[in-house]
């Protein structure tokens, strides 16, 4: 089945193309890997060694550099709070978001533009801008300096999105597989999660990632409503190597590295579900 | 397969709620001993450790009071500290800033004035003090922490090697400029990117163009303005320093200044005294030291543009004023001051601390004749500030898109938009 | 009649945990600040009602206005060469993939890497990448002959802003990608295969057939990069810095509203009637014109 789809026909030209495309293709592939490679090597060196000498391999490959991140305070710590605010906002998000755009997508009703206008809405001031209004409210119904406070930001930032995205693909999905459904006794919830959940699977994946990335790598929230220590997730953690005058570029590179760490493999784990996606589609 | 993607998000689902409940429980505050504690806030992520180790000094001389320090990222600790001060939930002692930006918590009545309070001030400088002072009200509030001094770092060991003496006249900084870049090095570190290295460069050079206190004096006054061709005058001389800085100098960002000179790959570096830790701690070969900016010809007086770098202050309303009172006295008295320069390599304000340090005591003869450096200290009062607006233009000037004329007049322009003494 | 209100039942039951979450942590904070816009400030205290006075003075008043005016240029331009030059290799990425091109598997694995990266990483790298004396953007130039060509790629006004975009469409080509590819990936077989069977070419294939039935993601992919280009911040104030230097070659509305709203890092004072009144600005272009795109491009999306 899969085969079918590769180009076919092609001439002199064809081919030629196909070429093109293909030092394309691998020529980016270098941009993007090279500078994941400049990353890690860079967290084994001195800062004064990464200005020096920024593409060589370390001179003294100073592993010391993520012990030290580790013992500079709880990174173990802000390690786990940064899973707990990512997944469960993520898990969150996916839920309500996917059942959001279901609401907007599936259904005709003449509120149905100015709900997804509402959802819109948020998509497209920065929060940043409201921050000094959502400080109050955070303090006001007393969630100042708990991690609930940011997985609410964090959900509510990424819901946008989640539905506008989402609701594009659930459009796509013809209506005859729901009214089937329909006929076999389905209510309206398993539609939802037995016909266009499954159908959507590799949108779902991608919104996974399009919104953990932000989420997990966010500071600016954290350090506005998380005060203690032990509630501090990694990007905040990591802003202490940021000096005024002076930043430790060597031990950011670590706790970078080490940072992206879940998101590679969350995406690695995801992109299997793309093509997924990809047979399902085949076989109906 | 696409079932394990749904169940998985089913138990993250059933999962948060359980942490969703629990995390906000877990976070309630430790039940304070009978101890009273005093958060202290502060940019100097850097510094950490220090100021730790000076707060354990504190607690040991007064057992009730436990300070917890924590600093911000200097790029974001402005926003914090207003939304936080706004929700009522700011810290009781504040890093403040100085002279301008000081006025942005005073103004509404945030801050403690601190002259009743803490009689340790009366031994600080006038010059000091005035960094901490608010200018609508003339109310001090905070106790200064360190002045800070823009010089010009050289490398002594470039400097031996091809025979050169500290320059006294402009015409022999430029003529040292040229050996040095003869002999392959690169003669000055600074570059135009970060729009602030270049308002110090003009800290540096043009105090001794303009007429250092004479002119600042007239313009804060209103007796003459920007516009003025001896200030016109003394930006030109930056463009004079164009052949010297690093090739496409307009890329070069601050941490590339820092590593040239570093790593003695350039002779020069215009900067500020809080460098010196920093360069020391990272190539501890580099023998390095500094001079004033030249003049222009021998004899004439060297200024060095000088201000006070921050101080420590009081929130309006915290609940521990005498805790917090005793806190800040401690900061101002003698050990603490001499604490601070002893670790920080900076040049408390503290009365009767000395400056055992050899480049500090450099630093400090320098001083013998200094000038407010000029923006922070006269004009960023009100939006916009004179050195938002010096520095874009200075970048413009630097990269030949304008002249220093269009720098001077839009520099009027905008400060006589809020600064009184331009009005009439 | 019972059918209407279990269909008004499924709908709020599905609508509104969405619906809650967004309105009192986006829209109400929002309208907070928007409320804000229209009062004079004392730092950070509210003083006293103003009506339009802060924007009017962003329109007409120096500086305000110079910097309004030459950040929404550069917005501008941030649009247009995301939308043509992101989006159309995105495309043709998109497409590559879905046509199982040699090695696509490894591809589509490597073209989201980039956006893992933290804004941080990718600031001070491509920041390293292009300084000019040990950028390795000169360094290959040199090496090439073409040392003429070796610029100060963030510190020249016409170049820095095009530098930072192609540095951000580095780091989000893989999006598109990948909305495209699905999109691909959610045409029916059969039509493909029906295409084939007539004897259709690949360029009328991907013209006639397939791109109209991608249109959902054509209409995803131009609203996101509507509202990226209308918020840029973050890629600006890592790479340029907060004053969207050199000489503001590379401001835009969003550094321009932190900047404003917030205070420059140690220059500046917050100006929260101003800065409220710049992300109202904002605020409104931007859901007009997205609003409008999307009544515009749904109106040629295929219904299937």
């Amino acid at each position: 089945m899969i085969g079918d789809l590769r180009f076919r026909n092609s001439g002199i030209i064809g081919k030629a193309l196909i070429v093109i495309f293909l030092i394309l293709m691998i020529g980016y592939s270098i941009l993007v890997l090279f500078p994941l490679f400049n990353m890690i090597i860079s967290s084994f060196k001195t800062t004064r060694e990464i200005f020096k000498a920024p593409y060589a391999l370390p001179e003294i490959w100073k592993f010391s550099n993520y012990m030290e991140v580790w013992n500079k305070g709880g990174f173990g710590g802000y390690f786990f709070n940064s899973i707990i605010i990512t997944s469960l906002s993520i898990a969150v998000v996916l839920l309500f978001g996917s059942m959001a755009a279901f609401g907007i997508a599936r259904y005709r009703y003449r509120l149905s533009n100015l709900v997804y206008l509402i959802f819109l809405a948020g998509i497209m001031l920065p929060l940043k801008a409201a921050i000094i209004p959502l400080f109050l409210l955070i303090r006001g119904i007393g969630l100042m300096n708990t991690r609930l406070a940011l997985m609410l930001i964090f959900t509510a930032m990424s819901m946008p999105a989640t539905v506008f995205i989402l609701a594009g693909f659930m459009r796509t999905i013809p209506g005859s597989l729901e009214d089937a459904a329909r006929i076999d006794g389905s209510n309206d919830l398993g539609i939802y999660w037995r016909i266009i959940m499954p159908l959507t699977t590799p949108s779902i994946a991608l919104v996974t990632i399009y919104n953990a990335v932000p989420i997990w790598n966010d500071f600016f929230f954290p350090l506005v409503f998380i005060q203690s220590d032990k509630l501090k997730p990694l990007p905040l953690g990591m802003s202490v190597f940021f000096g005024q005058y002076q930043i430790s570029w060597h031990l950011l590179f670590a706790s970078l590295s080490v940072a992206i760490l879940p998101m590679l493999i969350l995406y690695l784990f995801m992109s299997k579900y793309f093509i997924r996606g990809m047979t399902a589609g085949a076989i109906k | 397969m696409k079932k394990n993607l749904v169940i998985c998000l089913l138990v993250l689902m059933a999962g948060s709620m359980v942490f969703a409940g629990g995390s906000s429980e877990s976070d309630a505050k430790e039940e304070s001993s009978s101890k009273v504690e005093l958060n202290f806030w502060s940019w100097r992520t850097e510094d950490v450790d220090i100021y730790n180790e000076l707060i354990d000094i504190f607690e040991a001389k007064n057992p009730g009071i436990e300070v917890n320090f924590t600093a911000y990222k200097n790029t974001e600790y402005n926003t914090i500290l207003s939304a936080a001060i706004k929700g009522g939930s700011g810290p009781d002692i504040i890093h403040l800033r100085t002279y301008g930006s000081l006025e942005t918590l005073a103004k509404p009545g945030y801050l403690m004035p601190l002259e009743d309070k803490v009689p340790e001030l009366s031994g600080f400088g006038e010059t000091v003090l005035l960094g901490a002072t608010s200018a609508s009200d003339g109310e001090i509030y905070g106790v200064p922490f360190a002045s800070q001094t823009l010089v010009i770092y050289y490398n002594k060991a470039i400097y031996a090697e091809l025979g050169l003496e500290i320059p006294e006249t402009w015409d022999e900084f430029l003529a040292n400029l040229d050996a040095v870049k003869a002999a392959g090095y690169t003669g000055l570190a600074n570059g135009g990117k970060d729009g602030w290295t270049l308002e110090i460069l003009q800290g540096v050079i043009c105090p001794n163009f303009y007429g250092a206190n004479d002119f600042f004096n007239e313009v804060v006054a209103g007796d003459t303005d920007f516009t003025d061709d001896r200030y016109r005058g003394s930006l030109e001389k930056l463009l004079e320093l164009r052949p010297y800085m690093p090739d496409n100098f307009m890329g070069i960002a601050y941490t590339d200044m820092q590593m040239l000179f570093i790593n003695e790959m350039a002779a020069h570096f215009i900067g500020g005294s809080w460098e010196a830790g920093y360069f020391g701690k990272e190539n501890t070969a580099l023998d390095f030291d500094v001079f004033a900016g030249p003049v222009a010809k021998k004899g004439d007086t060297r200024y060095v543009s000088s201000f006070a770098d921050s101080s420590f202050g009081m929130s309006a309303d915290t609940q521990n004023s005498k805790e917090a009172t005793a806190f800040l006295r401690f900061m101002a008295s003698t050990e603490a001051g001499q604490f601070l320069t002893d670790k920080l390599t900076m040049k408390s304000d503290a009365p009767g601390v000395v400056f055992s340090d050899p480049f500090l005591g450099r630093v400090g003869d320098l001083n013998e004749n200094n000038t407010p450096y000029i923006m922070l200290v006269g004009f960023r009062y009100d939006k916009p500030t004179g050195s938002e607006l010096l520095q874009s233009l200075l970048q413009g000037m630097m990269a030949d898109s304008i002249n220093s004329t269009e720098v001077v007049s839009q520099v009027q322009e905008g400060v006589s938009s809020w600064y009184k003494p331009f009005q009439d | 009649m019972k059918n209407q209100v279990n269909k008004t039942f499924w709908i709020l039951f599905f609508i509104l945990p969405g619906l809650l979450i967004v309105t009192i942590f986006i829209i109400a904070p929002l309208f907070m600040s928007m409320f804000n816009s229209m009062y004079s400030w004392v730092s950070i205290d509210r003083d006293r009602w103003v009506g339009f006075e802060n924007f009017v003075k962003i329109f007409t008043k120096y500086p305000y206005q110079d910097r309004f005016f030459n950040a929404i240029g550069n917005n501008v331009q941030w649009f247009m060469t995301t939308m043509f030059v992101q989006n159309t290799i995105g495309l043709l990425f998109g497409y590559l993939l879905f046509k199982r091109i040699y090695g696509s598997e490894i591809f589509q694995r490597v073209f989201f890497i980039p956006v893992l990266f933290s804004v941080v990483a990718v600031g001070f790298l491509w920041g390293l990448y292009l300084n000019p004396n040990m950028g390795v953007v000169n360094r290959l130039l040199n090496d090439m002959g073409l040392g003429q060509w070796a610029m100060a790629w963030l510190g020249d006004e016409k170049l820095a802003t095009p530098s930072i975009i192609a540095v951000n469409i580095w780091r989000w080509v893989g999006f598109p990608t990948l909305v495209f590819y699905a999109g691909f990936n959610s045409v029916p077989m059969e039509t493909v295969e029906a295409a084939y069977i007539d004897g259709v070419g690949e360029w009328r294939l991907f013209w006639k057939i397939m791109f109209p039935l991608i249109m959902p993601a054509v209409t995803i992919i131009t609203v996101l990069t509507l509202i990226g280009s209308l918020n840029v911040f973050e890629q600006v104030y890592t790479m340029a810095g907060l004053d969207g230097g050199p000489f503001y070659s590379t401001d835009t509305l969003g550094t321009l509203f932190y900047r404003t709203a917030f205070g420059g890092i140690d220059t500046g004072l917050p100006e929260i009637g101003i800065g409220s009144a710049i992300g109202v600005v904002i605020y409104v272009l931007t859901f007009g014109i997205s609003a409008f795109s999307i009544v515009a491009l749904r109106k040629r999306e295929v219904e299937l």
